[in-house]
């Protein structure tokens, strides 16, 4: 399974971060406002074929396996016992299309580099620290659950048994996590203030990506295109 | 944009983390539940509904960019109502007891349930995938309208999921060491006494 | 002095006594201070509320006066002020990760980078810790592949990096092996020539070869301030046993004060 960021050096990877994710909120609207069921389609296509070109197949296979339970259900719910096979496809090629488009922009952009780019554009450094300290504590967090499932069914927690019994059984798995975790904050925040992160002072990027006039070039086109076709849906 | 402080910059990936690690216990128990905003109710319970508005918001961010699918970004005001639910519930007192705590969850979920219902049909049209797909699919098979269908799936859902995610709080909350305890000024509130 | 502490008291919060009491002390540049004492003496507490991170971050109700730098560093202006100027080692490196950085370069420059200095400058910044610390071999790898040592001597490359006039160090070599807190404490006196430093730790018999002077605390207060001589070759000190590991052995032998307090002492005075 392919999640996440991996180095590469296609033409996603050597974008700016703010044009790759700026291809994805395209692409989340376009999705919805461009004429169903043909515009999806043509749409989640054309994103294949960049995916293919930028040198990500592995992440375009993952996301494609995402995508397949949704089409189960959908050709379940409004192909099997439903009679619109249109709303199946539409819905079927958004979902793909946005999870192909939004795969590809986590497997190109490094998230030190999409914080220097934040950076640069003065957005305050607490949101970015929040953003990326969760993404690191997360997988952090889980692990521990993990240990802690282990650990309590080693003591004889009992995982099987009456949906009562099953939920008290979350009370011991759940308690160690929440108050392990919270035994740490004092310390992190001490390890944060005394790394200065309350300064004061507008933190320095330490390598922002260059950001080429094509690309922003691109951006400005990808606007125009989403408001184009967001008009076009409202007067049309 | 209000500078956090150290604490909270401590507290909340933390938070985070907890609200997307706990589905690995309901999954390892089997149990048709999300337990992923308990560490939003922690915060609102510990700190405040402003601050469990930011841990919503975040977690919504990291679950979407972690689970690569960039539409459920769209149940933000989902995460949102419970923030500032719990966040209120928890000025008056609803971690008191077992029994006010359970009430108070029961309701969020009939909130969260409703709050999600627009935007599970309009968004996804009504296939979010995992278990509540499966009872939405089942009732249209039944026959029952799509809309309905939904409606019926999250209900089932959420309200056992926040009633369970509230008792959860308020046994974190009567096991907090005096220590801890105190450096969580709302907490007080919370349990009942200030 | 660049630290000056004046009948400061503090307690925790929620804590039924206090963790200082009536403490008076202060501390400069020009050698490497050895605060210890039994556990729960409070030495870790007298660097948090010297650096003023209590009561800011812990909570809790301090009285008397702190005055670090210039400034009460727990007052909203003096935390500003302080900045980068305190440098403050934490025992366990897990928890001073930033989270933020993919190499150890990255996470020894993230301090510099708060502080808002400039690229040039926090490049050579972070090479000359890299290079007083040892660590420029593990400049590029991702700093949660580390072990503990590895990670700690990492942090203190990220503490020394934004250049503290103050080195405040609370167990510092809790997660090392022998040879890694060796070189961690080779470094103290040389950072305390131009800088105050000031270490916290009851690894007496690794600390006493680079202490110049010793603060001896118990219950909150200073039971002895001094040279390591004059404070832990006495009975008291090997009574509460706080000394080095010589000295005990040397009084249980039954030696009279002042003990030999190092391998090199116990030889000078026994190999006659």
């Amino acid at each position: 399974m392919s999640l996440g960021y991996r180095p590469g050096s296609g033409v996603l990877h050597r974008a700016h971060p703010f044009t790759v994710l700026s291809l994805a909120g395209a692409v989340a609207v376009l999705a919805f406002t461009l004429p169903a069921p043909i515009g999806p389609l043509l749409l989640t296509g054309g994103l294949i074929v960049i995916a293919m070109a930028a040198g990500v197949p592995r992440t375009l296979l993952t996301a494609l396996a995402f995508a397949a339970p949704f089409w189960v259900f959908l050709i379940l719910i409004h192909i099997v016992f439903g009679d619109s096979p249109d709303t199946a496809i539409t819905v079927g090629s958004q979902i793909t299309a946005m999870l192909v488009v939004f795969l590809m922009a986590l497997a190109a952009v490094h998230p030190g580099r999409l914080v220097d780019a934040w950076l640069e554009r003065a957005v305050p450094f607490h949101l970015a620290y929040l953003l990326v300290a969760t993404l690191q504590s997360v997988p952090e967090l889980q692990r521990r659950a993990a240990a802690i499932l282990d650990a309590q069914r080693c003591r004889g927690l009992r995982v099987r048994g009456t949906v009562w019994g099953r939920v008290r059984s979350v009370v011991p798995l759940a308690v160690p996590l929440v108050l392990g975790a919270l035994n740490e904050v004092d310390e992190r925040a001490l390890a944060l203030e005394a790394r200065g992160t309350s300064s004061g002072q507008r933190r320095t990027p330490l390598d922002p990506p260059p950001d080429r006039l094509a690309e922003r070039v691109t951006r400005w086109l990808m606007l125009v295109a989403v408001l184009g076709t967001i008009t076009w849906r409202i007067v049309g | 944009m209000i500078p956090l402080s150290s604490r909270l910059l401590a507290l909340i990936p933390l938070a985070v983390g907890i609200n997307l690690a706990m589905g690995k216990f309901a999954a390892a128990l089997s149990l048709p539940l999300f337990l992923d905003t308990v560490g939003t109710v922690l915060v609102a319970a510990l700190v405040g509904p402003w601050a469990a508005v930011v841990t919503g918001t975040v977690s919504q961010v990291a679950f979407t960019v972690l689970d690569g699918k960039l539409m459920w970004m769209a149940f933000l005001p989902v995460q949102l109502g419970v923030a500032l639910y719990a966040g209120y519930a928890a000025r008056h007192g609803a971690f008191a007891s077992p029994w006010r705590a359970a009430a108070a969850g029961v309701v969020l979920g009939l909130v969260a349930a409703t709050l999600s219902w627009p935007i599970s049909l309009l968004v996804f049209g009504g296939v979010t995938a995992g278990g509540v797909t499966v009872v939405t699919t089942l009732l249209t098979a039944a026959g029952v309208p799509l809309k309905w269908a939904v409606y019926a799936a999250s209900l089932s859902n959420d309200l056992l999921d926040k009633c369970v995610t509230f008792l959860l709080v308020h046994v974190v909350l009567i096991s907090l060491p005096k220590r801890m305890a105190a450096r969580f000024p709302a907490a007080d509130r919370a349990r009942g006494r200030s | 002095m660049t630290i000056a502490l004046d009948k400061v008291r503090y307690r925790y919060p929620a804590a039924d006594a206090d963790a200082l009491r009536e403490i008076t002390l202060a501390f400069g540049p020009g050698g490497v201070t050895l605060v210890t004492g039994r556990l729960g003496a409070g030495c870790s507490t007298l660097l948090l509320v010297a650096a003023g991170l209590a009561p800011h971050v812990t909570g809790g109700v301090r009285s008397g006066s702190v005055v670090t730098l210039g400034v009460d560093p727990a007052s909203s202006e003096g935390r500003r002020q302080v900045a980068g100027r305190i440098g403050y080692l934490l025992p366990t490196p897990w928890t001073q990760l930033s989270g933020m950085s993919h190499t150890v370069r990255e996470e020894v420059a993230f301090g510099p980078a708060n502080l808002g200095w400039p690229r040039d400058r926090i490049a050579r910044a972070v090479h000359g810790a890299m290079a007083l610390v040892g660590i420029e071999s593990l400049a590029d790898r991702d700093p949660r592949t580390l072990s503990g040592g590895e990670l700690q001597r990492a942090m203190l490359a990220g503490v020394t990096a934004m250049d503290p006039e103050v080195l405040l160090l609370d167990e510092p070599t809790l997660e090392l092996d022998p040879e890694g807190a060796r070189m961690v404490y080779r470094l103290l006196p040389v950072l305390a020539r131009e800088r105050t430093v000031v270490l916290a730790t009851t690894d007496v018999d690794r600390a006493v070869d680079v202490a110049a002077r010793v603060v001896l605390l118990d219950r909150g207060s200073v039971m002895a301030d001094g040279t390591p001589d004059e404070v832990l070759a006495t009975d008291g000190a090997v009574a509460l046993g706080c000394s080095t590991t010589i000295a005990h052995i040397a009084r249980v032998a039954g030696c009279v004060a002042p003990f030999p307090l190092t391998v090199r002492d116990a030889v000078r005075r026994f190999a006659r």
